[in-house]
């Protein structure tokens, strides 16, 4: 693994290798300009990046990626905050999150039945469990499959007079079986949760989940490597910078240069073409997505007969901040 | 809980526990066969009990805390397996599944236990004695705290230990004289034993705010039945089927709990004072039972059961010839585990590196029952981890 001369292993991007996942993260690279190939035939677990030779793609299981990630064997993964936190020790020592990707949204609660009508809170629950402890002399039970992330809320809690049951599906349905008591589980609208005759609690959001661009900070970052990370978070930074932004355009009788500055202070807006304003009256603005409306309106106040708003497709930036963010993480290359 | 083959876990007495020359724990051992020699020649019979059990005893005993200290296996059927982190438990079980349940039984022990500790070795090298069925509760104390420490002092080539003792069964005594509500014992036990002051423990909300006011006051003088019919109707009204765990009852019973713990402070400020002033007893624990003393009479608590109990203990240590210079009571140190219900103790190597609890101890009279026993059986024991001994890993 030593740098220098040596020819380098290429740089592995994993991704989820079937379901809603695979099929959101492929459009989350497409998005980017970033066309992922996978190998022949769909048992292929290989793939590549329409014109990146020095990236290979891995197609793996969700909870695979956190352990490849975590073992350095690839660079950078597409996982679910919820198994990071949950399969992998050290999480802000040892991976870098990237950027959430704005799919695979789930939250992980702490749900206890509906007829428990004096629950509430973790605190209810921490009173409530003692009580059960103190007069049946066996803990209460909780089913999950997320036994660390569970163990860890709930000693921040103070909550000990529990088990853990582990349970490797339909956990929801453990409290009507009579296997557990109360469940953590993942979540998206509360309805399977609502169907089991279950609540979550109000202080009971373990995590707000959702899947990330994960960098491994275990593996090897050569030159190549930093190459392929450099120009894949170029793309994914300018279409997630373009998503947010809107461009408005409109030409002034006055010179541009005030304009712009006092848009930048009260709108937070950046001069879509650089910093020289124009002399002539055009301005051309980047700005966040909801504020586009109030700067066209502030705009026309400034004396513009039309301003036109338009939807952006990329934005590159002479900073990357996908890209220092990791460079933060991983240190400066070798000279 | 206990195996229907258990006679099986017992040690074959012609296969006992390692030889001297055996290779796998060879370098603390001599240490700990010092250590050893003291209790075998106090009668306290060798034993060896299983490295591998049933995961779920050290969970339900000592709660999922633990999960991520145990070395975890599954066998061939798919249940939870570990490696003992500990031999008190195994030792206890080994003594039910005996003819001698129930009956009086001393054991020691000398051998690996498995614990997971990031950046240590996970097998550490354990050893101490366990007294079963001695109804003269206080001389066992002080012989199995005596035995542990001269044992201590001896596998650590002369180390000079300091320990601290403290009494479960006093501490239950001044909450009993208080008469403290109940879920306040639970938390007074548990707050103490994790080091929190009576401020952060009293504070702590143990009930969402404004939880149903309504349904409080309408139970504030309410009866069992009367709240538990009002759960019932609740639940029937809002159309919420039972699921599992707790009953309608014992949801009423909590709202009663909350009702009457409503009004006003959760403990009267006299009550509170006392409280502050026995947590706060330290020191010589002759001297401490002179303060103690003076406590109950000041503040009114009937302790005299709970008192000549400590002062014969005391009695008994000094008697033994424990260095008292190097004991301290102190009445705040408590254990957050409820089959502890008396005497309690740790000691610590202060020349070895970091100074850890390297002995620790103490009465669990409630754990042969949470093991399966048909009551409470007495028994004291003590663990000595020899790594944490300054000359325990070198001779």
């Amino acid at each position: 693994m030593a740098g220098g001369n040596g020819a380098e292993d290429p740089f592995v991007l994993a991704v989820p290798s079937k379901g809603r996942l695979q099929e959101a993260a492929h459009a989350f690279f497409a998005r980017a300009g970033l066309e992922l190939i996978q190998g022949r035939g769909a048992r292929d677990y290989r793939g590549a990046i329409a014109g990146l030779p020095g990236v290979e793609v891995a197609y793996v299981s969700s909870a695979e990626i956190v352990g490849q990630l975590a073992a350095g064997a690839a660079h950078l993964g597409v996982a679910g905050e919820d198994l990071l936190r949950e399969k992998a020790l050290d999480v802000e020592a040892r991976f870098e999150l990237l950027s959430p990707l704005g799919f695979g949204h789930a939250n992980v609660v702490v749900a206890a039945p509906k007829t428990w009508i004096d629950v509430r809170t973790m605190a209810d629950l921490d009173d409530v469990a003692q009580a059960f402890r103190a007069k049946r002399g066996e803990r209460m039970r909780v089913a999950t499959k997320y036994v660390n992330l569970t163990r860890r809320f709930f000693a921040e809690h103070g909550v000990a007079d529990y088990r853990i049951v582990e349970s490797l599906g339909a956990t929801e349905g453990a409290p009507a079986s009579g296997a557990a008591e109360l469940i953590v589980d993942i979540t998206t609208t509360g309805a399977t949760l609502a169907a089991n005759a279950l609540k979550p609690l109000d202080d009971g959001t373990i995590l707000r989940s959702q899947a990330n661009l994960i960098a491994s900070l275990a593996a090897h970052w050569g030159a190549n490597a930093r190459q392929a990370a450099r120009d894949i978070l170029a793309r994914i930074a300018a279409s997630e910078e373009a998503l947010k932004s809107r461009e408005v355009r409109a030409r002034l009788p006055v010179p541009a240069g005030s304009i712009v500055e006092a848009a930048r202070a009260r709108f937070d807006a950046v001069s879509a073409i650089g910093e020289e304003a124009d002399p002539h009256g055009l301005v051309a603005l980047h700005c966040a997505r909801d504020k586009a409306a109030d700067l066209a309106g502030w705009l026309l106040t400034k004396g513009a007969e039309r301003v036109s708003v338009a939807a952006l497709e990329q934005t590159f930036a002479a900073r990357n901040a996908l890209y220092d963010a990791l460079e933060r993480r991983i240190g400066a290359a070798e000279a | 809980m206990i195996p229907a083959d258990s006679a099986s876990i017992l040690p074959d007495p012609a296969s006992q526990a390692p030889q001297s020359g055996d290779a796998a724990y060879q370098a603390p051992r001599p240490a700990g066969e010092r250590a050893l020699d003291c209790f075998l020649a106090a009668g306290f019979e060798r034993i060896e009990p299983p490295i591998l059990h049933a995961a779920a005893i050290f969970l339900d005993m000592s709660g999922e805390e633990v999960r991520r200290r145990l070395f975890i296996t599954a066998d061939a059927a798919g249940e939870e397996l570990c490696l003992r982190p500990e031999y008190t438990i195994p030792v206890c079980r080994a003594y039910l599944a005996s003819d001698k349940a129930g009956r009086i039984a001393e054991y020691s022990y000398l051998g690996p236990v498995f614990r997971a500790r990031a950046g240590q070795v996970g097998e550490q090298t354990q050893t101490g004695l366990e007294s079963f069925g001695r109804l003269d509760a206080e001389a066992a104390d002080a012989e199995v705290f005596s035995l542990a420490m001269e044992a201590a002092m001896a596998a650590g080539g002369g180390a000079v230990l300091t320990a601290r003792l403290g009494d479960a069964g006093l501490f239950d005594a001044v909450l009993e004289s208080l008469k403290i509500p109940d879920p306040w014992r639970r938390r007074l036990r548990r707050g103490v034993a994790r080091g929190l002051s009576l401020e952060a423990i009293f504070s702590r909300p143990s009930q969402s705010a404004l939880a149903q006011p309504g349904v409080l006051a309408a139970l504030e003088s309410a009866d069992h039945a009367g709240a538990k019919a009002l759960v019932e109707d609740l639940l029937a009204i809002a159309g919420i089927d039972a699921v599992g765990g707790r009953t309608p009852g014992e949801i009423a019973d909590r709202f009663l709990e909350q009702a009457s713990l409503r009004s006003g402070p959760p403990i009267e400020p006299e009550k509170r004072a006392a409280l502050d002033a026995f947590l706060a007893i330290s020191g010589d624990p002759d001297q401490a039972a002179i303060e103690l003393r003076r406590l109950a009479h000041s503040a009114g608590l009937t302790l005299s059961a709970a008192l000549e109990a400590f002062e014969r203990r005391n009695g008994f240590i000094a008697a033994r010839g424990v260095a008292i210079e190097t004991t301290r009571f102190s009445a705040a140190f408590v254990r957050d585990f409820d089959y502890y219900t008396g005497f309690v103790f740790e000691a610590r190597d202060a020349q070895a590196p970091g100074a850890r609890t390297a002995l620790a101890g103490g009465r669990y009279d409630g754990l042969a029952r949470r093991l399966g026993a048909p009551h409470d059986i007495p028994a004291v024991g003590a663990a000595i981890n020899l790594d944490r001994l300054m000359n325990g890993g070198e001779r």
